[in-house]
């Protein structure tokens, strides 16, 4: 009888797994299998699953004709700049707090949860007044500068947790042997948990390619614009072309998912490890 | 002694001094600025602008425009929030039950966490389009539905699509977090608790929700401020409409600021914003606390 139940059980969760399964990608495959479908089929058949005949035009017209690869590159940069200041400052950062100051560490988090408070409408006001004046409107540092403010929270947070796993008796064993603190932390325990600055890295990298709000405020010309202001700029037409929409979505999400596939199991301890505090 | 003591401090404090710098000048310093322009007529594009002291907010705070935007935040929010941690407590329980399989449908299930905000709305409003859209066009071919309808165009529907999409879109951080919650519960009790012949909705109520409890509440606030902040999704997907049912306080400040090119009411809304979810963090804060002295 028990035996029974808990298959009936098993099975029940499986379907709803399933269901849930199949909401959650549905979307992503879509916009793949759309962005390889002719425009025929698209217009004539919006049932039908698979393409009948793959195409990659719309690829080439969004990489060629509307130059995405500029938008892809402006990115590439933006983001790398944006998630290299923010590792080297948080790792920094949150090895202090974590070494140096412990206790003003645990209100520190609530502080930094706190600036998740300030919405990014908010910044938004004094960022392109601010970012105007000293007249980096339309450029990449601008664009990075305003990036730091969310990712660098973060990924203090983040690596709080990470440097907390560091045993002091091997940092204190490598201080006997006569190394300096900088060596320490360089050599010793940046090496340790690597794998969690990496998965912070990563995530600070997503959430700035993802970026769209001081991107569409403060960048106005089309050749520096980064890839998500530049596919929204594709809406502005009088006649959407959903093939080059789907051909460009499949190009700005494809590192995201990639990324976040290998990352998925660092990301989701933090916060239970956290409460546990 | 003192002086090595002195010394070690030091360091502690350039190792810190970068992230603190940066705090200040892109997070402290550009919230008073916000404060200040709140009082100030600063326009978009005119360079000189006046003290109003408090016009702006008596501006805000007359027009029923306002009320009707943090009604539709409310109600985005709570929405949103319930329907999220419902999707993603129940998909955590099935996940920690299955026995095989695990990895793989916490994978597919995680996916919608990686979508940026202007995917996430080319993807729906393509699946949702009234003419080329898959589910109008499957409605109807069911004979659900006489003829295509046009979700995000429709007052009726339009709002309640775009929170089922932000659910779709939330719910994974919610089943991530509180599965590595529930991994945490020690097996000893659910074991002392069969024992003593506790139903499974006693042994769910007293001993897994009790002991993830922390973690739902900080995810909670954490989502309530993101949600409650969120500009971009709904910007994207209806830009605010049809009729403005769909604007939440976000885009009603952005309506003013940009649309209006009036930055001194957009200011004095946001901060009005800030306000109440310093509010809503105190009341949350305190009753963690509550929870963890429990706790312990």
């Amino acid at each position: 009888m028990m035996v029974g139940k808990s298959k009936l059980s098993t099975t029940m969760n499986y379907i709803y797994l399933t269901l849930l399964a199949i909401v959650s990608v549905f979307p992503l495959l879509w916009i793949i299998l759309s962005s390889v479908k002719s425009s025929g089929e698209m217009a004539n058949n919006p049932l039908s699953f698979f393409p009948e005949k793959i195409t990659f035009d719309y690829y080439f017209r969004v990489l060629n004709d509307l130059s995405f690869t500029t938008n892809i590159k402006n990115s590439l940069l933006v983001s790398f700049s944006a998630t290299f200041i923010t590792i080297v400052v948080s790792a920094l950062g949150a090895y202090g707090i974590v070494r140096f100051f412990p206790k003003a560490g645990k209100k520190m988090t609530k502080i930094l949860i706190t600036t998740y408070m300030f919405p990014p409408i908010l910044l938004a006001v004094p960022y392109s007044i601010i970012i105007v004046s000293v007249g980096l409107v339309n450029t990449w540092t601008g664009l990075v500068i305003t990036y730091l403010s969310f990712s660098i929270p973060y990924a203090i947070w983040m690596l709080i947790g990470f440097f907390q796993t560091v045993p002091l008796e091997i940092e204190e064993a490598a201080k006997v042997d006569g190394a300096g603190i900088v060596r320490t932390f360089l050599q010793v325990v940046l090496p340790i948990v690597a794998p969690g600055v990496v998965a912070t890295a990563i995530y600070t990298f997503i959430n700035t390619w993802n970026e769209f709000l001081f991107a569409l405020l403060l960048i106005n010309s089309s050749e520096k614009m980064p890839i998500s202001v530049a596919l929204y700029s594709l809406t502005g037409s009088e006649v959407l072309d959903w093939g080059e929409m789907m051909a460009a979505s499949v190009i700005v999400i494809l590192p995201s998912i990639i990324f976040f596939m290998i990352i998925q199991n660092k990301i989701a301890g933090g916060l239970s490890d956290g409460a546990g505090k | 002694m003192e002086k090595k003591l002195k010394s070690f401090n030091l360091t502690g404090m350039l190792f810190v001094l970068p992230s603190v710098l940066i705090v200040i000048l892109l997070l402290i310093y550009p919230i008073f600025s916000s404060i200040y322009f709140s009082f100030t007529s600063k326009n978009l594009i005119r360079p000189f602008y006046d003290f109003v002291w408090l016009e702006n907010f008596k501006f805000v705070l007359t027009n029923p425009d306002f009320y009707r935007a943090f009604m539709n935040s409310i109600k985005w929010t709570v929405l949103s929030l319930a329907g999220q941690l419902f999707i993603g407590f129940t998909a955590a329980l099935a996940l920690n039950r299955i026995p095989k399989f695990t990895g793989l449908y916490r994978t597919l299930l995680i996916i919608p966490w990686a979508f940026p905000a202007i995917v996430i709305a080319f993807s729906w409003k393509y699946i949702l389009n009234d003419v080329y859209g898959f589910l109008p066009n499957l409605l109807t071919k069911l004979g659900i539905t006489d003829a295509n309808i046009n979700f995000l165009a429709n007052p009726d529907l339009a709002f309640i699509v775009v929170v089922l999409i932000n659910i779709w879109f939330g719910a994974p951080l919610f089943m991530v977090n509180i599965l590595s919650a529930l991994k945490t519960v020690p097996s000893e009790q659910y074991e002392a608790a069969q024992m003593d012949g506790a139903s499974s909705f006693q042994v769910f109520w007293h001993i897994t929700l009790r002991h993830i409890r922390v973690v739902i509440g900080l995810l909670l606030v954490l989502r309530t401020i993101w949600v409650f902040n969120n500009f971009d999704i709904l910007y994207l997907i209806t830009g605010g409409g049809p009729s403005d049912i769909t604007t939440t306080l976000p885009i009603f400040a952005f309506k003013a600021g940009w649309g209006m090119k009036q930055l001194g009411v957009a200011s004095a809304i946001t901060v009005i914003l800030l306000l109440f979810l310093l509010g809503i963090c105190f009341l949350y804060f305190k009753l963690l606390d509550k929870w963890e002295r429990e706790d312990r």
